[in-house]
């Protein structure tokens, strides 16, 4: 008896409870800010750096969750400009380029510091890459960033040079690419300088598979005749200190993006003293030795790992921050939760639920959507019929409309071709060029041309009719019986963003052209080699963010015969374009030839662009100097906890552009010396 | 007794190793690898991985080496989180959800046995309908709605308890809670019908019958026998319940085993993977043999050889 | 006139446990609703897009209109994130979860309950092995399982499969009971007599009934499976397959094996623990002193006998395989867009509770009220079918 009044008491009770808060929410929805906002009293930040860091060394993985935490951890030669992502100095203060674009100089710091008080120098670097790019260190990154200094890729792929008595077999020597540029000289001239700057020929370092590489060639089987073979070794490839704090790096051909490609984490310093001496367990916390602004202070996998300012670090007087605090997690809904409850202050790029950016959109100074250098697209599978039918690839193009699929995302944008528009400038200048002069070719009305490749169902339609599929209309709807709907799906690893696009796609495919097309969802391992082997038929997932600041890092995807793309597309008159392109030095024609393979690309439609993405995360107003670049990759020196509410972020239009003089003055303080050195 | 107790911990072992061969055979037939990533690995990278894990070896041998380290209780380093011990992830992560699934099994005993007993006994009564109900409604809320819907309540609209993270005995509260309601519900509708099976048997009419007050036969002859069911139910549910619950360790994010169990399968983290199976394997055959054990107490009528 | 009386005795028997169950207004209720639920989710969704055109994967082209909508006489459970009908996803999710709920449970139940009596009852050495099998089984992460089975059997890999099927079943279903009955037989006709204890004799006694019991096992799983073949059953449900897997279902099926694989074990120890309670019991002797042979006494005895913790025990599995499956959903090897299940849909709505709350409210009580349906059937059955009340 008493326990049954007991629950009806408290049945009471909690309906009371919660009908009194259904009424207390609807008024806090009108409050400034989202959920708890309170400053915290120390000057530390809770940040939630997305899935439990593999390891602590920056050369071996390849995710974000990882490179954020190494922003803290590792210092490079350069870092990531917090809002535009362009390379700031870090331990380099300044470097020179030559002409040619591949050759750089680069003047260290002396002041700049290991963890464990040792001095950093040139000689770090040397390692870090010689360490890097070897076979045995098994590096994700190192070839696909590294690849262009100069026989890093031999190295790594155990190649090995052709001796013939003293001298190495050139590239010169065989004849083709004999255009032997003699380099102006570029900084002090070195025994290891002289020794590089001929191009020599490399092999496979396999036997077998040599001997097949030179039946293959016969004029190379010839050059080679009877010679040594010599290993590519470490000490080979194009890093050489100078001296203590000047640093030359070497490059294979002419690559304007390099500098931009230095701050990814594969090329920040890592310890010599401490690989030595411990091997694979010197990144574990009682091992470890960094030289970034913060140090690690302690780890408990999938719970926290917490950093420290590190006194040592060289710039450590303008280090604001005294812990930065990393949380594994990966539950959206659960980390909007600690965002709300006030147990976070900011979170990883897109985070924010899909159906709650309406309700979180009004919170604009927290919530930070801005252009991203990342897209989506479906690659088609085209080795398989029906889809190596262009016309069928331009008809499912059509068939989309791209706009109506970024209204449902909220906060993506059309993407009409393989290079996303507004993030580089001078890129999408030189394409509306490039675009213009080809429709004057071509004889095109410039409105038909601009919507070439825009939503058109009528025109996909036809096409896929003229591919022998032709669509019927019943009343409203239309169906396209002959359509082989078992030979192609949209497949795509399990996502609750990637669903939803999936599902809004099939949709309009079944409404727009009468085909239904399965959808295919699988775990990400099993998705991998699944798409990457070309198993899947007609449409499959593909996300890309940009490695580095420069459409090449769009436009290489389809760049050879082993390619990212994941379409099974490899058109050697694409590859030429973009070769040729890389050796213009003139970046303005460079990106004009960019833009004619682009077009040359879209032209062969090996995958229909989707969506441009959006930064999607959420910082509380009190953080500052932390901005959304285009990467999402946050320099901490610069973040700082402002305690005082009425500094805090209040009706900011725009955070790119609002003022901050401290963020502003220490981002003005950092570039100088190379700016300076530049004059 | 004592000899059938050793025989079954002898055999354990075997059987673990038996549940190690079976698993390592599905990890190897799943497609996918531990190295495969979003970014394409160079060939001679891949040949470099392969090389050094041994996977350029023929399965036998791959079999074999790994067979003799886990026999040896080695169970190597985890190939996703390098340079971390196998023993040592379990043994870090383990306490997390131990302590959770503890907790909440106990709170769930508590709950179940009382409200199924007193059910069972009060037949058809108000009290009856009102906690199976109640049990039914536990039942018919999956975990992952809620905890979510506590989190809304008690975290959100109360302040009460931080809606996620571990830290503190107050963090500990909801993520408890969720597990212990579905296990409450079921040990409650358990608990209710081994009592009537048994309250209705023979011996419970002789006891009566013998004139024994209605407090000696429920406590000294009823409950022993209708906790069977409940027995059964929980040696497995314990096990598994230690070495975490997938689900609440997303929700509440709590660095629990399952969580990482789940991972390390989705990672084709093998050494991880075969670890956690052998340790949970273990776990479970012991956590049975107690149940086979008990039954003998519960129930004299049960007998070993 | 003995005749009589067993007709008699036979009709009353399950007509007495019916009637039972009709007094019973909880199991009533529970089954009304069951079979409402039932017919709704076989005709509902052609209803609904008969009257207002709406489906489970329409999204609307008006772009105002993708969004979720609050429930009104147009969406009578609202719309979800993309604008679709709920009530059609609700009633389309129904087809899969109960399916997926009612076959898996059945699989358990059949096996799980023969498998554990059997266990029970023989106990010493057979027991013993055949629960250190469960043991083994249940140690085995059914995660895995599940990628296996996905993988092996995705693509055109599933339809060879479904066609199988009968034969699987039948031959496995031949091969447990021809196992369990030769284990029988030998105790009957050897394991008692002296005669063919130990010595060279008894091993070739041994040897020859194992072998012919095999041979008696393949040629009758062969006679089975190519009976079945020619009744093309297995055709039939392959071209009902064929038919459906462009629409994405093809997991499904390959979900109802997994899920029948992994939850018969924990059924089939709550029987065994059931029958070594009962087996010492004065009834059981009686009927072991009375001469019925094993068989019977397992499957007319201890079986029924164990009916109530059983049947409450399935109306367990139901709503704990339907959370599997939505778990599974969840990590992407459920059930496959744009079809959903209602554990999938609360999953899906649970995100949005505080600012969406029709998305969880109407998948998730509609899923409540058919486990509670589901559990006040269980109930009402157990109290009908117990055989302890029967004797009153």
């Amino acid at each position: 008896m008493a326990a049954r009044q007991f629950r009806r008491y408290q049945l009471l009770a909690f309906f009371l409870i919660v009908s009194s808060h259904f009424a207390g929410c609807s008024s806090s929805a009108s409050s400034r800010y989202f959920g708890k906002t309170v400053a915290p009293k120390d000057n530390v930040l809770r940040y939630v750096s997305g899935s439990e860091p593999e390891t602590l060394d920056p050369q071996l993985p390849d995710g974000q969750p990882e490179a954020r935490i190494f922003m803290a951890l590792y210092d490079g030669l350069v870092e990531y400009g917090p809002k535009d992502q362009q390379p700031i100095p870090a331990i380099a203060k300044s470097w020179e380029i030559n002409p040619n674009l591949d050759e750089f100089i680069f003047h260290l710091r002396d002041n700049a510091k290991w963890s464990d008080g040792k001095p950093i120098t040139a000689n770090d670097f040397v390692y870090s890459m010689r360490r890097g790019f070897a076979p045995e260190t098994i590096s994700r990154t190192a070839v696909s960033l590294g690849g262009v200094i100069k026989y890093a890729e031999a190295f790594n792929a155990e190649k090995v040079f052709v001796k013939k008595g003293d001298k190495f077999l050139l590239e010169s020597n065989l004849g083709e690419g004999g255009d032997s540029k003699t380099a102006p000289p570029f900084g002090p001239e070195t025994e290891f300088h002289k020794s590089i700057n001929s191009n020599r020929v490399t092999l496979d370092g396999d036997e077998k598979k040599r001997a097949k590489q030179l039946e293959a060639d016969p004029k190379l089987k010839a050059a080679v005749g009877e010679a040594e073979f010599v290993p590519v070794k470490a000490e080979d490839i194009g890093v050489e200190a100078i001296d203590d704090y000047t640093l030359r790096i070497i490059l294979r051909q002419s690559t304007p993006y390099f500098i931009g490609m230095l701050a990814h984490q594969y090329f920040r310093f890592v310890p010599r003293q401490a690989i030595e001496k411990y091997g694979k367990e010197w990144s574990r916390p009682e091992h470890i030795v960094t030289c970034g602004a913060f140090r690690l202070k302690e780890h408990r996998p999938y719970d926290r790992l917490v950093v420290e300012k590190d006194p040592n670090y060289w710039d450590a007087a303008n280090v604001h921050l005294d812990h930065i605090e990393f949380y594994p997690l990966e539950e959206n809904a659960t980390i909007m939760n600690l965002y709300k409850a006030g147990s976070i202050d900011a979170f990883l790029n897109h985070t924010v639920l899909t159906s709650w950016i309406e309700n979180v959109r009004a919170y604009k100074d927290e919530y930070m959507n801005f252009p991203e250098a990342a897209t989506a697209y479906y690659s088609m599978n085209i080795t398989k019929p029906p889809f190596d039918n262009p016309k069928v690839r331009r008809a499912f193009l059509l068939g989309l409309d791209r706009e109506a699929l970024s209204n449902f995302r909220k906060v993506t944008q059309p993407l009409y071709g393989k290079v996303p528009t507004g993030i580089f400038p001078a890129y999408d200048k030189a394409a509306a060029k490039v675009s213009e002069e080809m429709r004057g070719e071509k004889g095109i009305a410039p409105e038909a041309w601009s919507n070439r490749y825009k939503f058109n169902a009528e025109e996909g339609r036809k096409q896929l009719g003229e591919a022998g599929f032709s669509v019927q209309k019943n009343g409203d709807t239309f169906s396209c019986p002959g359509f082989p709907t078992d030979r192609a799906s949209i497949t795509y690893n399990t996502n609750e963003n990637n669903k939803a696009i999936a599902e809004f796609v099939q949709a309009q495919w079944k409404q727009n052209l009468g085909v239904t097309v399965p959808l295919k969802t699988m775990e990400f391992k099993t998705y991998l080699p699944y798409f990457k082997s070309l198993q899947y038929e007609g449409f499959a997932q593909f996300l890309w963010s940009g490695d580095y600041m420069d459409p090449y890092t769009f436009l290489g995807l389809q760049y050879g015969e082993e390619n990212e793309g994941g379409s099974g597309f490899h058109e050697p008159k694409y590859d030429k374009m973009l070769d040729d392109a890389n050796r213009e030095l003139d970046p303005e024609k460079r990106l004009e030839i960019m833009a004619r393979a682009e077009e040359y690309l879209m032209e062969q439609l090996p995958m229909i662009p989707l969506t441009v993405n959006a930064t999607n995360w959420m910082k509380k107003p009190y953080v500052k100097g932390m901005y959304p670049n285009p990467g999402t990759l946050i320099p901490w020196k610069f973040v700082y906890i402002e305690r005082d509410p009425t500094k805090w972020d209040k009706d900011v239009a725009n955070i790119m552009t609002t003022a901050d003089p401290q963020f502003e003055k220490q981002l003005a303080d950092l570039t100088i010396t190379q700016k300076t050195a530049a004059k | 007794m004592l000899s059938f107790i050793i025989r079954r911990l002898l055999i354990i072992i075997p059987m673990a190793l038996l549940v190690v061969t079976l698993t390592w055979g599905l990890i190897r037939i799943a497609p996918g690898n531990f190295y495969s990533g979003e970014k394409k690995l160079p060939a001679a990278v891949e040949a470099n991985i392969r090389k050094k894990y041994g996977l350029d070896l023929p399965w036998w041998q791959q079999y074999g080496m790994m067979m003799s380290n886990i026999v040896r209780g080695d169970f190597g380093d985890s190939v996703k989180y390098q340079g971390q011990s196998v023993n040592e992830i379990i043994k870090r992560h383990l306490p997390y959800s131990a302590t959770i699934g503890l907790l909440g099994y106990l709170l769930a005993l508590a709950i179940g046995l009382t409200a199924g007993t007193i059910a069972a006994l009060k037949q058809n009564s108000a009290f009856d309908y009102g906690s199976m109900s109640l049990a039914m409604l536990g039942l018919s809320v999956p975990n992952f709605v809620l905890g979510p819907i506590l989190v809304l309540i008690f975290g959100f609209w109360l302040y009460w308890f931080p809606p996620a993270r571990w830290g503190g005995i107050e963090s500990l509260v909801l993520p408890v809670c969720t597990l212990a309601a579905i296990y409450a519900a079921y040990i409650a509708r358990l608990t209710r019908a081994g009592m009537l099976e048994v309250m209705r048997s023979d011996f419970i009419r002789t006891a009566r019958a013998k004139g024994l007050s209605e407090k000696t036969v429920l406590f000294r002859h009823a409950i022993r026998g209708g906790l069977i069911p409940v027995i059964s139910f929980t040696g497995p549910a314990l096990a598994a319940l230690l070495a975490g619950t997938v689900v609440v360790e997303k929700v509440f994010a709590i660095p629990g085993l399952g969580n990482i169990f789940i991972q390390s399968v989705l990672n084709r983290d093998e050494p991880l993977t075969l670890g956690i199976v052998a340790f949970l394997s273990i776990l479970i055959m012991v956590f049975n043999l107690i149940v086979d054990i008990s039954y003998g107490f519960l129930d004299p009528r049960i007998r070993y050889e | 006139m003995a005749e009589n009386v067993e007709i008699v005795k036979g009709t009353s028997l399950w007509r007495d446990a019916w009637k039972r169950l009709l007094r019973n207004k909880l199991a009533v209720f529970g089954m009304v609703v069951l079979a409402i639920m039932v017919v709704a989710v076989i005709i509902g969704p052609a209803i609904i897009s008969w009257t207002t055109g709406y489906t489970y994967d329409l999204i609307p082209t008006d772009r105002s209109l993708v969004k979720s909508l609050p429930p009104s006489l147009k969406h009578l459970m609202g719309t979800d994130d993309a604008g679709r009908d709920l009530f059609a996803r609700v009633l389309q999710g129904g087809r899969i979860s109960l399916s997926v709920g009612l076959i898996s449970t059945i699989v358990s139940l059949i096996v799980g309950v023969s498998y554990g009596a059997v266990a029970g009852y023989l106990g010493g050495r057979i027991d013993n092995v055949m629960m250190r099998i469960v043991d083994i089984l249940y140690a085995i992460p059914y995660i895995l399982i599940v990628i296996v089975l996905l993988n092996a059997f995705s693509g055109g890999n599933t339809a060879v499969l479904v066609s199988w099927l009968p034969q699987i079943i039948a031959s496995a279903v031949i091969i447990l009971t021809g196992i369990s009955l030769s284990i029988f037989l030998y105790r009957k006709l050897f394991e008692r007599s002296d005669a063919i204890r130990g010595g060279l004799i008894g091993w070739l006694i041994t040897a020859t009934f194992i072998l012919l019991t095999f041979f008696v096992i393949v040629v009758l799983v062969y006679f089975a499976s190519l009976t079945i073949s020619q009744t093309s059953l297995g055709k039939w449900l392959s071209e009902a397959y064929t038919q459906n897997v462009n629409q994405g279902l093809s997991q499904i099926f390959l979900l109802f094996f997994a899920l029948g694989l992994v939850s018969w074990l924990t059924m089939a120890r709550v029987v065994r623990g059931q029958v070594l309670s009962l087996k010492n019991l004065d009834f059981i002797m009686a009927a072991k002193a009375t001469g019925v042979s094993t068989v019977g006494i397992i499957f007319r005895h201890l079986i029924p006998n164990t009916l109530g913790p059983v049947v409450v025990y399935a109306t367990l599995t139901v709503p704990s395989v339907m959370l599997t499956e939505a778990f599974l959903s969840y990590l992407g090897l459920g059930v496959q867009a744009p079809f959903a299940s209602w554990g999938s849909l609360a999953a899906d709505g649970v995100k949005n509770i505080a600012i969406f709350p029709w998305q969880l409210l109407f998948p998730g009580l509609t899923m409540a009220l058919t486990l509670f349906s589901l559990n006040f059937l269980g109930d009402g059955l157990r109290d009908a079918l117990d055989p302890q009340t029967r004797k009153f």
